[in-house]
């Protein structure tokens, strides 16, 4: 059976498979890629595929199994630290029956075979879990059906575990390697029974990541590690105003310029922003040439936005999208909430690699969807599917930032014009801050109701953020679904601005300004905060979407083990925040110190989390630690500024994030266990770590943080 | 355009560049050793640290030209006893998020291991705070340097309780 190292596979490879696997008996084969050393090493050497034994046993196109007993699984979708090379494997390896360590992952290319190759919104385990499940499963089923031919027995009375067939009656065993050849020539079963959760064995313990070896060791496993041989090194300039165009440029001068090997401007390709390509010998030819651009741009009409003029129209906004009056009586709580716009800024910057030889596009791309990737090059430079190739490399972060694939066509476009010549396209950090899909800015503006009880009567929001982009917010989350008329009316800056994905879209800023007003309003009531958020959660409706049940269950374990309540000197504070995004229910507790020179440490983090099946206990640990810090790290310290149309904030000199010396000593998680189906986990504990520190900093000091980032602020106190 | 010899990772090796070529992109682009990873370009991230004799060191500001006869080490080919105790403890406590800074993490780490084989909470704040994780894995990077430090006095006579 073939593996065809471009599982990115062409229609003519798909209907040699479908023909192929025919022959073998109606299962399907095995479309594997290539990744990491083994990955480039085989695209310097032999581009064309390889091929495996003849009586690996393939029965669909996530699994092999050798003769030897090597099982291969392909990982489907981009790893960018969420960890799903490893888990989604973890789900077949499970069903399968297999011992982890037999286990070799490789990662897929694109390919439609492999299903939903989409790596945003936490949902990679959510939409491939059973589909992993019934990978594993069906496997498992023909290697027992092979071993009950053999033996001439009941398949109904083997048993696997291990890699491994028994029948007890007769005391016979069979490794699945032993079984692989006959396994190869069964037809795949028709159905397949999956297991009881509550028999995992593998699912939820603690499972490191398939390339931490290889991480360590520095070996190329990112986009911009990418060699091939007599490869060229490109960047692309935009205009630094949004939307701007080229008009002319000193091509020439840029051509003199040590090891540039041309320079050309690049307009009306769909899809491609316009802009000024440098093609030279090395990374640093092409950054050092570009310093020497000079060019006349069209900067367009977002060259007027500023941040500034954009508050100015959020107050008018709000005004004119004011919910409904408090009713009579009430007494009104009212507070606005601002955060600005976020860089993505993930650690390796834009990149993508495109080599155009014989009519087709082979691509090296870290991107979290790399069918928008490939769909951005057929259309803008007229391709069809089978000639644009797409291999997912590992990304050196996605936050979002990577659903968006203009580095796919900007990288394409430049190839195009070096036919038969590879070019890896890299762009500066400089670049990257400015050509961000950000996270859009946001206000809100709140009022609240609350009666002689303290009982909140009334909760209504204005809410301000750019037009188009996601984020919108209605009132039917917690809190607002917990009191009885709620309004949260929407009004939208005037757009032009790009704004995309950020982790945790929309609830990234949303949560910190809701959860900072609840503490807010429990203040205002005289209530205890605990007390006041819990009382509210007991009066959200029963809904099949919210069970109010198991917010309350998380928010109780992380008060009870974070010591909920103890007495604090003036100065040190706790607080707390919940969140329900992808599904998950989280809870987190902050307990911090503020100096009285105002300097803030977050001396603890406590979160439950209620996430449905864990299926990697390390890498959802690592998920909820680094999206808590990630949270408290855009809250603490980040901000783009616009002015003149384009971001003020240009490395991260100017956009300080969150250090080891700022991280907190102690980041505890907590699980609630569960037997349901997977939620996201890759977001969920990002918005409410910044408004648990925010309801900390006000315990501690009496300041409210109403304006991100919270290091604009001073935290001194008296 | 010059031409330089520089020791890297024990050997000798004579490339030709541009002088104001940062040791960087020579590292990744001309010899092909692309653990060290470009993350800003103006010393701020940390990403792009190797060991300048024996000194953590960013590359991406260090022009080739100024590198004369010292002796450079990449993550390619660190292999002290500190620094294998580092990758082996981030394997072991799965510290590795996206990973693309974590080289620059060990080579810093394993210059504070080297002068200081227990370091404190504070020891570390101080020694790793110039390198950035994106992902924010820094309660594992903690916990691993933590780790690496027993593993090390375990695996050095020197610096151990065993022999």
């Amino acid at each position: 059976m073939t593996h065809d190292s471009n599982a990115g596979a062409s229609a003519m490879d798909r209907r040699q498979f479908i023909k192929i696997s025919a022959l073998a008996g109606g299962g399907l084969l095995v479309a594997s890629g290539f990744d990491g050393a083994a990955h480039l090493a085989v695209a310097q050497a032999a581009p064309t595929a390889g091929l495996a034994p003849v009586a690996d046993f393939a029965p669909n196109v996530f699994v092999s199994i050798a003769p030897s007993g090597a099982v291969t699984l392909i990982a489907p979708n981009s790893e960018m630290g969420q960890g799903i090379k490893t888990s989604l494997p973890m789900i077949i390896a499970e069903e399968l029956d297999v011992k982890w360590e037999q286990v070799t992952v490789v990662q897929g290319d694109l390919n439609p075979a492999y299903g939903r190759q989409f790596s945003v919104g936490s949902g990679s385990t959510v939409a491939n879990y059973t589909a992993m499940r019934r990978a594993g499963a069906a496997a498992r089923a023909v290697l027992v059906e092979a071993a009950a031919l053999e033996w001439n027995v009941k398949a109904s009375e083997c048993t696997t575990a291990n890699g491994v067939v028994s029948h007890a009656a007769s005391n016979r065993t069979a490794t699945y390697g032993a079984l692989a050849t006959k396994a190869a020539q069964l037809p795949a079963p028709a159905n397949v029974t999956l297991k009881d959760p509550s028999t995992f064995t593998l699912l939820g313990t603690r499972i490191t990541g398939v390339d931490n070896r290889k991480i360590v060791k520095g070996a190329p496993l990112f986009g911009i590690d990418v060699t091939l041989p007599g490869m060229l090194y490109a960047t692309y300039t935009k205009c630094p105003v949004f939307g701007g165009e080229v008009v002319s440029a000193n091509l020439d001068d840029v051509k003199a310029k040590p090891g540039v090997r041309d320079a050309f401007v690049l307009n009306g390709i769909a899809g491609l922003p316009s802009g000024v390509a440098v093609v030279a010998d090395s990374t640093w030819n092409a950054f050092s040439a570009t310093k020497a651009l000079k060019v006349q741009w069209n900067e367009g009409p977002q060259v007027s936005q500023s941040s500034s003029e954009m508050a100015e129209q959020a107050v008018a906004l709000a005004k004119a999208n004011a919910p409904a009056s408090l009713p009579a009586g009430a007494r009104a709580v009212e507070a606005v909430y601002h955060y600005p716009f976020l860089a993505h800024a993930t650690l390796e910057p834009q990149n993508c690699t495109a080599w155009l030889k014989d009519g087709v596009m082979e691509m090296w791309t870290p991107t979290q969807i790399p069918s928008s990737g490939q769909g951005l090059v057929m259309k803008g430079l007229g391709l069809s599917a089978k000639d644009v190739k797409v291999h997912i490399t590992r990304l050196g972060g996605g936050f979002g930032r990577r659903g968006s694939n203009e580095f796919s066509i900007e990288a394409a476009a430049i190839a195009q014009k070096f036919a038969g010549t590879p070019i890896k396209l890299t762009w500066t950090r400089e670049q990257d801050f400015a050509h961000d899909n950000y996270r859009s800015n946001g206000w809100h503006f709140f009022s609240a109701g609350l009666d002689s009880n303290g009982a909140v009567v009334a909760l209504h929001d204005a809410y301000i953020k750019m037009l188009g982009g996601p984020g919108d917010m209605a009132a039917t989350g917690f809190p607002f679904n917990a009191v009885p008329g709620s309004e949260v009316r929407s009004g939208k800056l005037r757009g032009g601005i790009p704004t995309g994905y950020w982790r945790a879209p929309g609830d990234n800023g949303n949560v910190w300004a809701t959860q900072s007003f609840m503490d807010e309003l429990a203040h205002a009531a005289g209530k205890e905060p605990l007390a006041f958020t819990l009382d509210l959660l007991a009066t959200v409706p029963a809904s099949p979407r919210f069970d109010a049940n198991k917010m309350i269950a998380v928010l109780k374990l992380a008060t009870e083990k974070a010591k909920w309540g103890q007495k604090r000197p003036r100065g040190e504070g706790q607080g707390f925040a919940v969140c329900f995004a992808n599904n998950a229910y989280v809870a987190i507790v902050a307990d911090v110190a503020v100096s009285k020179a105002g300097e803030l440490k977050i001396k603890k983090l406590t979160a439950a989390v209620d996430a449905g099946t864990i299926v990697n206990l390390s890498g959802a640990e690592a998920q909820v630690q680094g999206s808590m810090l990630d949270g408290i790290s855009a809250a603490w310290f980040q901000k783009v500024t616009i002015e003149r149309g384009a971001a003020s904030q240009t490395n991260f000199n100017k956009y300080p994030m969150l250090r080891m010396n700022h991280a907190p000593p102690v980041v505890d998680v907590h699980f609630i266990p569960s037997s349901a189906p997977p939620t996201g986990l890759g977001e969920p504990a990002l918005p409410p770590a910044a408004p648990a520190v925010c309801n900390a900093i006000f315990a501690a000091t009496g300041k409210r943080i109403r304006t991100l980032p919270i290091a604009d602020d001073t935290l001194k106190w008296t | 355009m010059g031409k330089y010899t520089l020791n890297v990772n024990g050997a000798s090796q004579t490339v030709v560049v541009e002088s104001d070529t940062p040791l960087l992109w020579v590292l990744r682009d001309t010899l092909n050793l692309t653990g060290t990873k470009f993350g800003c370009g103006i010393a701020q991230c940390g990403a792009c640290t190797v060991h300048v004799n024996g000194v953590p060191t960013r590359s991406c500001r260090t022009p080739v030209s100024t590198v004369g006869t010292a002796t450079v080490t990449t993550i390619e080919g660190i292999d002290t006893p500190q620094a294998r105790a580092l990758q082996d403890a981030w394997c072991e406590l799965d510290v590795p998020q996206c990973g693309y800074c974590q080289c620059g993490q060990i080579l810093a780490a394993s210059a504070l291991l080297t002068s200081n084989p227990h370091p404190t909470d504070a020891d570390i704040d101080t020694a790793m705070a110039r390198n950035l994780c994106r992902c924010a894995s820094y309660t594992r990077i903690r916990a691993g340097i933590k780790r690496a430090a027993e593993l090390a006095a375990t695996a050095t006579p020197a610096n151990g309780k065993r022999t």
